[in-house]
């Protein structure tokens, strides 16, 4: 009468099994997908569209049972959401920030009448979010919806904005774009991955019986990713924002290249995190979390780094405390051979095992520590798909900070120390854009973060997160070029167009003028020149050195020695730097004025004009150094929370045509207040002004590399500085051709993009009017300078 | 009943590296509350094993010979025989796990559960329950008394004083007399946490406590304000496993006071299990001292 399945309770009295877990029932849920028939179409002009003949994909559960079918959008599809959202645009940006504010409002009480539903499904579909969450994030943007124009002047939505996660992105890093994107104003078009897509058509749904205006929210779905190239094809569209894993949003990039469309790219899924236990820590309550997080199914991969000093005992915790835990289920048989290859793998270098138990064939996999890991080992580097946790042991503290930047990965760490002197020295040195302190694994959208290195190009959360939707009012968009087949190895190499100096009157050789690397002015690498011809054409000006790679390398080595240390100074020190460089700007006017006068021909007067707002520029710059701050932002639960800005690093600049000197000044000082290093490469036609400005900075008091200024061929120079490791983000102005280079070129390791195109011939194209100190102008350079990193001190 | 911890020499290293994260602590007690609890026949023998690991307790002013007696009559049948029966236990030996009394009711206890020809083992508070503040040397008597009355389980109560001053070294030194007087009884030492203001001090109270060869270590006397919370059991088990991978020593615990109902019941052995695991789940490591928790045991037990 006893059996496994059905003991006595004698049996269970002298065991203490737990007994089976209650299988989870989805009525509600099974019963929204039985009214749709099991196949889910696409969501547009606020109704579910359901074509025939669409290939149809789809979608099991861990058990292999189908969920349910999505369709794949053609064409035909596509131009269709492209067109409801933009009619969505137009009703949902007409309104008020208060109506837009009352309906995200509504959608909490649609969220709490449905809940049921949407966790149900969610559950159904392995794309958990908690509905609780979700209310938090819809009352969060409704706030911000109702206090756009208030605390964010200046602004407005920039349209339509595509959002696109790949197949294992969550739901809630999917309304983390789709939500703040909607409260600006915009509308959406979500390109889901697989497991989120029915969801995301549930709350399509719901938010439009909620009185979201039909069209503002719309859901197309396909195979992959390169769907939302496709539909930003669209003159509409404005911006798309990318989640989930690196792989597709490099896809993406590649695909939409030459659209003239930024892509903002957060990758969370996949990333590498480490999780950091110092002997200070609350040993027991760290490997609680370790027990909680490491083993389940996982946006993440941790990777545990342990003092070396603490190693033991944190290694015989996990052992006692893993003696309880039950095998994993792995996705298919495929996992299983990339698991097994992994871990023999690791024995044959000498790594030891925790596990509970034996390993049994099949498709579970008992939760593995791996101990004696090393930071290049390959399942370190490239986590197989299942339960295996690394475990690399460290000695001091920044031997920690350096195993937890040994990733390419900048996405979260988590700290375990009682020290708090410790925890935010670790948590300034970590290049990851959240950092947990005795937590892990938590978020709230009030947290600006940004991805770090490779894990993203965007900012999500808080006000800050808030600005990739928006664009400054006063800017007109730029009109959107077409994507043409560009061969893109080739790109930049032709040879530079020689003019052989007319040298007949011995009296006026033009001058050479010196490049700026490392604080020093110096020839280019090659030794060559190019002419700079004057205004007309006719004759020649000067002659400027033809940098190439090796000046660009040369240049990033010198920054990357000080920009740290420029980072570390004080606000107030890095302010003073930049009055003294408006200083020296001033002092040397009549040159730098003469310059720009030769080189645009223009009267004295413009020429001067120019120069004394470029001093003024500095100025204004110099002011904002210690008002560029971070903050506390509440936190949900008791203790402690802090926000910073961090420069980006290195930025290389492509500098615009018009305004050559006014412009320079204000991407250079909007990059140097902030923190960063600068690789300038002037513009190819009106150099003369930058040369002239080489003079001011090698007597300004800033750090020798922290500024450099490479003149040559501009599609040379970009090529170099698109290809350069150590850059993190590039500002370009020029071809729409070199946009898509770029776009195209910077994943590997993802660079961060302001792209900004000029129509050819007068070269005054859209870019903005550098002579007009509008405020958004100013903050948006600013903003596009820093990324934010948001650390968690929980207390009780 | 396995090997008794015969403690360590005093250690201050073990004492001054602990560090507890109050929030992280608060958060997994918080986690283990929100566990699933065992259903069906599961809950039954859960409910059952938390029966046998009671210390059925009166400890009241007004205790007599007959409700003493009563009190050890429950002791030996704890869940209604027909009940029993009906689920196949009712020739287990079910039992709980002692009867604990004052010193001055434990000849009465004992002279109860031999007349009804049981072994059930009689525990008694000493050492000045529940202050702990009268002098060490009427302590140490008020142990060896109750050992002499046929006590073989002693719960004693650390003094409070040394702990909060610091002087652990002290304290440990008092709790290994205790512990001599004890001499084959077993010692059950009651940190009275509610009075020891922070987890770590609670952490270091019980660390000395196993260090002077505590045979478990109890949480509170059921007099302070604050009696047994998750996060102070948390602490307490957490200090239980550091001893036993220092030592090869398992030492029992025994939340005591306020527990009540069989669903608080089903989360401290809950909690046990994720904490310490199944060698935890025996009434020679775990207790559950209460008063009335075994009458709702009792109103629950179905099948």
């Amino acid at each position: 009468m006893a059996d496994s399945t059905n003991p006595t309770v004698y049996e269970i009295f002298e065991s203490m099994e737990q007994g089976p877990a209650a299988a989870t029932s989805t009525p509600t849920a099974q019963a929204w997908l039985d009214h749709h028939s099991r196949s889910l179409g696409f969501f547009m002009d606020g109704k579910f569209i359901l074509p025939a003949d669409r290939r149809s994909l789809s979608l099991t559960d861990s058990k292999g049972g189908v969920v349910c079918s999505t369709v794949c959008a053609e064409d035909a599809d596509v131009s269709q959401c492209a067109s409801s959202a933009a009619a969505g645009w137009k009703s949902w940006s007409s309104l008020s920030c208060s109506q837009r504010a009352k309906a995200l409002l509504r959608l909490v009480g649609v969220l709490g009448l449905h809940g049921q539903c949407v966790s149900e499904l969610c559950a159904l579909c392995e794309a958990s979010c908690s509905p609780t969450a979700l209310v938090r994030l819809l009352q969060y943007y409704s706030s911000w919806a109702q206090l756009r124009d208030t605390l964010i002047p200046g602004w407005t939505p920039v349209g339509v904005v595509v959002v696109v996660s790949s197949d294992d992105c969550s739901l809630y890093s999917l309304m983390l774009k789709v939500l703040p994107a909607l409260a600006m104003g915009n509308s959406v078009i979500v390109v889901p991955g697989r497991s989120a897509a029915p969801p995301t058509l549930l709350l399509a749904q719901l938010f439009t019986g909620a009185g979201l205006p039909a069209g503002a929210l719309n859901i197309l779905t396909g195979s992959d990713v390169t769907l939302g190239a496709k539909v930003s094809r669209n003159p509409d569209v404005r911006l798309i924002a990318y989640c989930g894993n690196k792989q597709d949003g490099l896809a993406l990039c590649k695909a939409s290249a030459g659209m003239g469309v930024p892509v903002s790219v957060s990758s969370c899924v996949g990333a590498t995190c480490p999780f950091i236990i110092f002997e200070s820590a609350d040993i027991d309550s760290a490997v609680d979390e370790v027990i909680q997080i490491a083993f389940k199914k996982k946006e993440v991969h941790w990777v545990l780094c342990v003092q070396e000093s603490v190693s033991d005992s944190v290694v015989a915790r996990l052992k006692l405390r893993m003696a309880n835990i039950k095998s994993v289920p792995l996705s298919s048989d495929a996992d299983r051979v990339l698991v097994d290859a992994a871990v023999q793998e690791a024995l044959q270098q000498g790594a030891t095992l925790v596990q509970p138990c034996g390993v049994s064939p099949g498709a579970r996999y008992p939760p593995t520590v791996l101990c004696g890991a090393a930071p290049s080992s390959p399942y370190v580097v490239t986590p197989p798909p299942g339960p295996l946790l690394p475990l690399l042991m460290f000695r001091s503290n920044t031997e920690a900070v350096l195993l937890g930047n040994h990733s390419p990965h900048g996405h979260a760490a988590s700290i375990w120390t009682e020290d708090l002197t410790l925890a935010l020295e670790t948590a300034k040195s970590l290049s990851v854009g959240s950092v947990w302190v005795n937590s892990s694994s938590v978020s709230d959208p009030c947290f600006p973060v940004s991805g770090h290195k490779d894990s993203g190009t965007g900012t999500d959360g808080g006000q800050e997160g808030l600005y990739q939707f928006l664009r400054p009012s006063f800017s007109s968009p730029l009109p959107r070029p077409s994507p043409v087949s560009l061969e893109y190895s080739k790109f930049g190499t032709e040879a530079a167009q020689v003019v052989i100096p007319d040298s007949t009157d011995g009296a006026s050789i033009p001058q050479s003028y010196p490049q700026f690397v490392g604080g020093k002015a110096c020839k280019s690498v090659s030794g060559c020149s190019v002419a700079v011809q004057a205004p007309g054409g006719d004759s020649v000006l000067a002659f400027c050195p033809d940098g190439g790679r090796k000046d660009v390398r040369n240049a990033v080595e010198a920054a990357i020695k000080v920009q740290p240390g420029w980072m570390k100074k004080s606000p107030s020190a890095r302010a003073q730097s930049l009055y003294s460089l408006a200083k020296g700007l001033e002092s040397r006017r009549k040159e730098v004025s003469a310059s720009v006068g030769a080189q645009l021909g223009v009267p004295a007067e413009e020429a001067d004009r120019e120069v004394e707002l470029s001093v003024g520029r500095l100025n204004v710059w110099a002011a904002y150094c210690d008002k560029v701050q971070g903050g506390s932002p509440p936190m949900t639960q008791s203790g402690a929370a802090l926000s910073f800005p961090e420069p980006l690093g290195v930025v290389g600049i492509v500098l615009p045509d018009n305004a050559p000197l006014l412009s320079m000044v204000t991407v250079l000082g909007a990059a140097i207040a902030t923190g960063n290093a600068v690789v300038m490469v002037p513009s190819q036609r009106f150099p003369l002004p930058a040369l002239a400005f080489v003079q001011v900075l090698q007597s300004s008091d800033l750090p020798a590399g922290l500024v450099n200024i490479i003149t040559g061929n501009r599609d040379q120079l970009t090529v170099a500085l698109a290809n350069h490791s150590v850059i993190k983000a590039i500002w370009y102005w020029g071809s729409a051709q070199g946009c898509q280079y770029l776009q195209h070129t910077c994943t590997s390791p993802l660079k961060t993009l302001r792209l900004s195109w000029q129509q050819d011939g007068e070269g005054r194209g859209a870019a903005p009017d550098w002579a007009q100190p509008h405020p958004s102008l100013m903050e948006d350079l600013w903003r596009n300078a820093v990324q934010w990193k948001s650390v968690w001190i929980p207390t009780a | 009943m396995s090997a008794r911890n015969p403690g360590t020499d005093f250690d201050l290293e073990w004492l001054s590296k602990v560090r507890v994260n109050t929030q992280a602590v608060l958060k997994r007690a918080q986690h283990i509350q929100g566990l699933k609890l065992p259903k069906k026949q599961w809950q039954t023998a859960w409910l059952l094993k938390a029966a046998s690991c009671i210390d059925l307790t009166t400890l009241a002013g007004d205790d007599t010979p007959s409700n003493v007696h009563r009190l050890c009559m429950k002791a030996i049948q704890p869940v209604r025989y027909d009940l029993l029966r009906r689920m196949d236990m009712h020739d287990k030996g079910l039992t709980t796990a002692a009867v604990c009394v004052y010193p001055s009711r434990v000849a009465d206890a004992v002279r109860s559960l031999k007349a009804a020809n049981s072994c059930l083992p009689v525990a008694s508070v000493a050492t000045g329950f529940p202050a702990g503040q009268t002098p060490l040397e009427t302590r140490l008597q008020e142990v060896r008394m109750a050992v002499r009355d046929g006590a073989t389980e002693i719960d004693i109560v650390i003094n409070r004083t040394l702990a909060l001053t610091g002087q652990w070294e002290v304290m440990y030194r008092e709790i290994v007399q205790f512990r001599e007087a004890c001499g084959d009884a077993h010692m059950k030492t009651i940190l009275a946490t509610g009075d020891l203001g922070t987890f770590t001090n609670i952490y270091k109270a019980s660390m000395v406590a196993m260090m002077a060869g505590s045979d478990f270590i109890k949480t509170s006397t059921g007099k302070e304000a604050v009696n047994a919370t998750y996060p102070v059991a948390i602490v307490m088990v957490r200090a239980i496993r550091d001893y036993f991978l220092r030592t090869g020593h398992k030492v029992g615990f025994k939340p005591a006071g306020g527990i009540r109902t069989a669903q608080e019941a089903l989360v401290w052995l809950t909690l046990i299990k994720e904490e310490l695991g199944n060698d935890w789940l025996h009434p020679h490591l775990f207790r559950l001292g209460a008063s009335s928790l075994l009458a709702d045991i009792e109103r629950q037990v179905r099948i």
